[in-house]
Formats: structure tokens, sequence, C-alpha cells
């Protein structure tokens, strides 16, 4: 019974993000009838004469809606993956990118990038640099040793700080121009998608959160401690630096199209893990799923709610921190 | 498989493990007793190869240690630590599971080979009907067995255990050693176990190593090597044997 249950609403939470993804294309401030929708896909597909539909209809789907959504999907899937790996490999339940300060590294260095190489350049190479940096820069000041769970915190908050008082730097130095276009970036949107900036990123997180899904059983074994896990055969500092990578990569891809987006990598899967407790096995592809789901959901609102458009990034924390301190208080079971 | 120590040094910075010469049988069970800081747990993580040993110091069967790769190590030798924190409470199977890690890709899940491998092991130690319960709600005898069912699972030919009795009431204290009584004559199993109850370390084993400040001081059966000079050497507070009952009892 209790196993059955279980598999539904697996298959729910996987069928969720595509679902949804159809249902937001319609919404917005220019509705478009999900009959419309269809003959308009299918139109795209197969140009029949004949049945031809609004030309709009084709522009606002394809070159604002579709982008958008789908960076929605991928940027939801790959923080909320990243945050789970994150938290496994650290054995930390605290920790995501924003804490590890990988976030506000890589929005340094797209930041620096649009500033001083414009904006053709493709962000994503400073970003991921700058992710890299922050990272390691915490991982060698907290030292190695295990029972650092407080440190490893504390240092992540200073190094975030510390990246977060570069970008302010960058901001003054720029010109009031690139101000703005950093200002609505940073505070975490999507409305900025373009296919251009897309067809870097998504190919990255779309990578990264397939090898970090393949990864997922390892996941287990890699949150045990590092002798236990050298004990059972496992490369602990290569395998530990595969993560690193990976996780610090999707973020900076997110990062450098959609800004600072937080609080998605820690809520969800511990969201997932409530549901259907620890193993990484489950919790890593059901937190891609519901990460994806849970920032179109966040989009669809911010495109709907109001004449002008809140960002996303302060929209997720503003209902996402609220949400989780209810679950916390009402969860009886332990599932940490 | 035997293990063979031939000269081997290591240590921190302000202490130094070095055994000159010693051997661990397969079919046997060994209790390395000492002082706490004697250096018991270290010379089990060198024999674990968790810690970087120096070359041609120890050797399984007859292969040097140190030239392992991790994954062809684990095969050999399996390795329960003294302490353990979970970050993420895990079910109980598939905590078990983690033991076979050094048969499975980085990129791939367990199969069913590894599943029945697991639950075996769980049946080994007395568990089945707990594959379902999470880690949280085990009292520390039953993490204790749960441990050993997923070093177990690691089909090793060598287990290490680090005082897999420390913290246990008496039955479960009883459990454990008969399990590792059982691992050793019924799976041929080399194992060695670090101990404070030198009671259980004389009827639970074939041989003994008695160890202070880093050094092997006696070694052998234990009703050859046990004497109350030597306890006391070792202990540093006199200690006496009584024989009752046909066991020798180690009063203090």
């Amino acid at each position: 019974m209790q196993n059955k249950k279980a598999k539904i609403l697996t298959v729910l939470l996987f069928l969720l993000p595509f679902l949804l993804t159809l249902a937001s294309l319609s919404i917005g401030r220019f509705h478009i009838p999900p009959k419309d929708l269809g003959r308009t896909i299918i139109q795209a597909i197969s140009p029949t004469p004949g049945s031809e539909v609004p030309t709009a209809y084709r522009d606002i789907l394809f070159r604002i809606r579709l982008p958008r959504l789908l960076l929605a999907l991928m940027a939801g899937a790959a923080l909320s993956v990243s945050g789970a790996s994150l938290q496994a490999l650290f054995k930390n339940p605290l920790v995501n990118e924003y804490i590890l300060g990988i976030s506000f590294g890589a929005a340094f260095g797209a930041a620096l990038s649009i500033v001083f190489l414009g904006k053709n350049f493709p962000t994503q190479i400073a970003a991921f640099v700058f992710a890299l940096s922050a990272v390691f820069a915490v991982l060698m000041i907290s030292g190695r040793s295990e029972s650092h769970t407080v440190s490893l915190l504390l240092t992540g908050v200073i190094i975030s700080a510390f990246f977060q008082a570069l970008l302010s730097l960058v901001e003054f130095f720029a010109n009031p121009y690139a101000l703005q276009a950093l200002f609505f970036w940073l505070l975490g949107s999507l409305s900025l998608a373009t296919w251009k900036d897309l067809s870097i990123s998504l190919p990255i997180m779309a990578g990264g959160v397939v090898a970090l899904i393949l990864m997922r059983w390892r996941l287990n074994v890699l949150s045990l401690s590092e002798e236990e896990a050298k004990s059972m055969g496992v490369n602990v500092r290569r395998e530990k630096l595969l993560v690193i990578l990976l996780t610090s990569m999707i973020t900076a891809a997110a990062t450098a199209v959609a800004g600072v987006i937080g609080w998605i990598g820690l809520i969800v899967p511990h969201l997932v893990r409530m549901m259907v407790g620890a193993d990484n096995r489950k919790v890593i592809p059901l937190s891609a799923a519901l990460g994806a789901s849970v920032l179109i959901i966040a989009d669809d609102i911010t495109r709907v709610a109001a004449t002008f458009e809140i960002p996303i990034g302060i929209l997720t924390s503003i209902i996402g921190i609220p949400f989780f301190i209810i679950l916390l208080k009402r969860s009886r079971k332990v599932w940490l | 498989m035997s293990i063979e120590v031939r000269g081997l040094s290591f240590g921190y910075k302000d202490f130094r493990l070095s055994v000159e010469r010693l051997r661990f049988e397969s079919g046997q069970v060994t209790s390395i007793v000492g002082r706490n800081g004697a250096g018991k747990s270290t010379f089990l993580k060198c024999l674990a190869g968790v810690v970087p040993v120096p070359k041609q110091s120890l050797f399984l069967g007859g292969r040097d240690l140190s030239s392992l790769k991790a994954q062809e190590r684990a095969k050999l030798v399996s390795y329960v630590p003294q302490e353990m924190t979970l970050a993420l409470n895990y079910g109980i199977l598939d905590f078990v599971l983690m033991g076979r890690a050094a048969f499975i890709s980085p990129f791939s899940v367990p199969s069913r080979e590894d599943l029945r491998a697991a639950g075996e092991a769980l049946h080994f130690v007395g568990l089945e009907g707990f594959e379902k319960r999470d880690f949280s709600q085990l009292s520390s005898g039953e993490r204790r067995l749960v441990l050993i069912a997923r070093t177990l699972a690691q089909s090793a030919e060598v287990l290490l255990l680090d005082e897999p009795t420390t913290f246990l009431d008496p039955k479960h204290e009883v459990e454990v050693m008969g399990i590792c009584r059982k691992l050793a004559s019924e799976k041929d199993k080399t194992v060695v176990v670090t101990l404070h109850n030198l009671e259980m370390a004389v009827k639970y084993s074939d041989s003994m190593v008695f160890m202070k400040m880093g050094k092997v001081v006696a070694s052998g059966k234990p009703n050859e090597v046990l004497d109350a000079d030597l306890l006391e050497q070792v202990y540093d507070i006199p200690m006496k044997i009584v024989p009752f009952d046909g066991r020798n009892i180690i009063l203090r």
C-alpha cells in the first residue's frame, strides 16, 4: 500500500514539469487559448496551408515564452540537483550552492564579464571560474577536518559576503546603462532569456544534471565519512572534485543567465526527502523534477501577478522560506 | 587471506606507530588491546589502507597493500570505524548496500546481485526484517550490527573492526563477538578487532596483541601470553588474573 502510493507520487512528480510547461505556454499577459496553442505548435512542426494561426502567437510562443520556460525548467532542475548533491557530498543538510559561495562567486564572475568584456562575450566562462574560486576558497579556509560543519558554514557565509562586496564594486564602476541590466539580472530574472544565452547555458545545465543523476547512488556512499568511503573502495578525492566541478558548472550556467535565485537548492531537496526518504537514488532525480516545477510555477506567478514583473529571485526567497518553515514545523517524521 | 606486517612505521606530529613484525591469520579472530591512545585505531587504519601507508610494510596475501588501488583493496579488506555519524537518515537496506561500492561503477546503481548480497549480510547478523527501517530508529547495538552487515556486504576476506563492542549492553556485546567468531570459523575470514573488554578478548579471540605507546609489547595466544605483569605494564594499574569455572577472570 505504502509502496504503491510512493510509486504513484514519483510518477506524478516526474510528469509535473512537462504538464506545467504545456500549461504555462498559454499563461501570460497575452492569453493564448489551449486550442490555438496546439495549432501553433503543430503549424510550427509541419506547416499546412489553410490552417494558419496569427503570427503574434508564433512570436510570443517561440521567441518569448518557450526560451523562458526552458530556462525555468533547466535552472530549477540544476539548482535543486546541485543543492541535493552538495548536501550529500558535504554530509551537511544545511549547505547549498548559495551558502557555499558558489552562487555569488558565479554572479561576480558574470557581472565582471558583462561590464568589462561586453555583452557579446559568453558570461558563463567567468561565472564558472569565479564559482570554482569561491568554493575552493571555502574548502581551503574551513580546513579538511570532517567535523568542521560549523566552520564550513561560517566560511561559506564569509566568502559569499566577500564576493557580494566585489560584485557591488563592479556595479559601482559600471556605467549607468550596464548597471540597469546588471540590476535586474542579479535579482534573479528569467525575462532576459534569449536563445543566444540559452544555447550555451542549457546544454551545460542539462549535461551536468544528467551526470549528477548518473552519480545518484554514488552520492550515498560519498555522504559517509571520508575514511568509510575510502575503505569501501571509493577514490574520494577524485570523485569529490568531480561533484564540485559539476555542481559549480551548472550553478554558474544558471546564474549567468538567470541571476542569483536563492533557496531553491536548499528547499527542494528537503521537500523531496520529506516525501521519499534520504536515498539519493530517488532524491537526485526527483529534486530535478520538483525543482523544475517549482521554478516554472514561480515564473508563472511573476508573469501574471502584477502589471510589472517581480524578480523571481525575490519571489523564491519570500515564498520559499516561510513554506519551508511551515513544513519543518509540521513534519513529524524524521527525514534527516 | 593473511596480513603480514614488516617494519611498519606511521605517525602524526606527536605520535608514532611502529610495528616490527606481526601476522594476522585467516580463520582467526585477533584482538588488539591497550590503553586509549596506544595506537590501536591508528594501526587498524593502516591495515585498512585508509591512511597513506608506507611502501613495503604491509602485505595482504603476499601483495603490497600500498600498491593496491582503492577499489582492489576494498575487495580484500573491509573496515568498521569506531565512531560514525550519518548526516542523512538512510534506510537500513540502502545503508548496507553502500558496502557494495567497490563492485559498482560511480555512474551506476546497485544490481540485483548487490541487493542479494546486502540482504544476506543483514540475515547473517540476524537483522532480517529491518530492511525498511531508518537508521535513526535503531539502538546503538543494532547500529553496530548494521555496520557489520555493511562490511559483510563488501565480501572482503579481511574484516577490521574498531571497538565494535563499546557502548553496547552485555547481550549485544556477546552477539557482536559471536558474529566475529562465526566469521572466522565458518567463513575463514581474517578478523581483527580492537577491544577494551579483556575478558571478551580472552574468550573470543585466537590471538591477542598488546599495544603501548605505538608499539606492540606482546602477542600470542590469549592463555599463553596473558599474565598479571604484562597487564600492569600495558595498563599502568595493577591487575589480577583469577581462574574461575575454567576461565580467566581479570580483576582490577
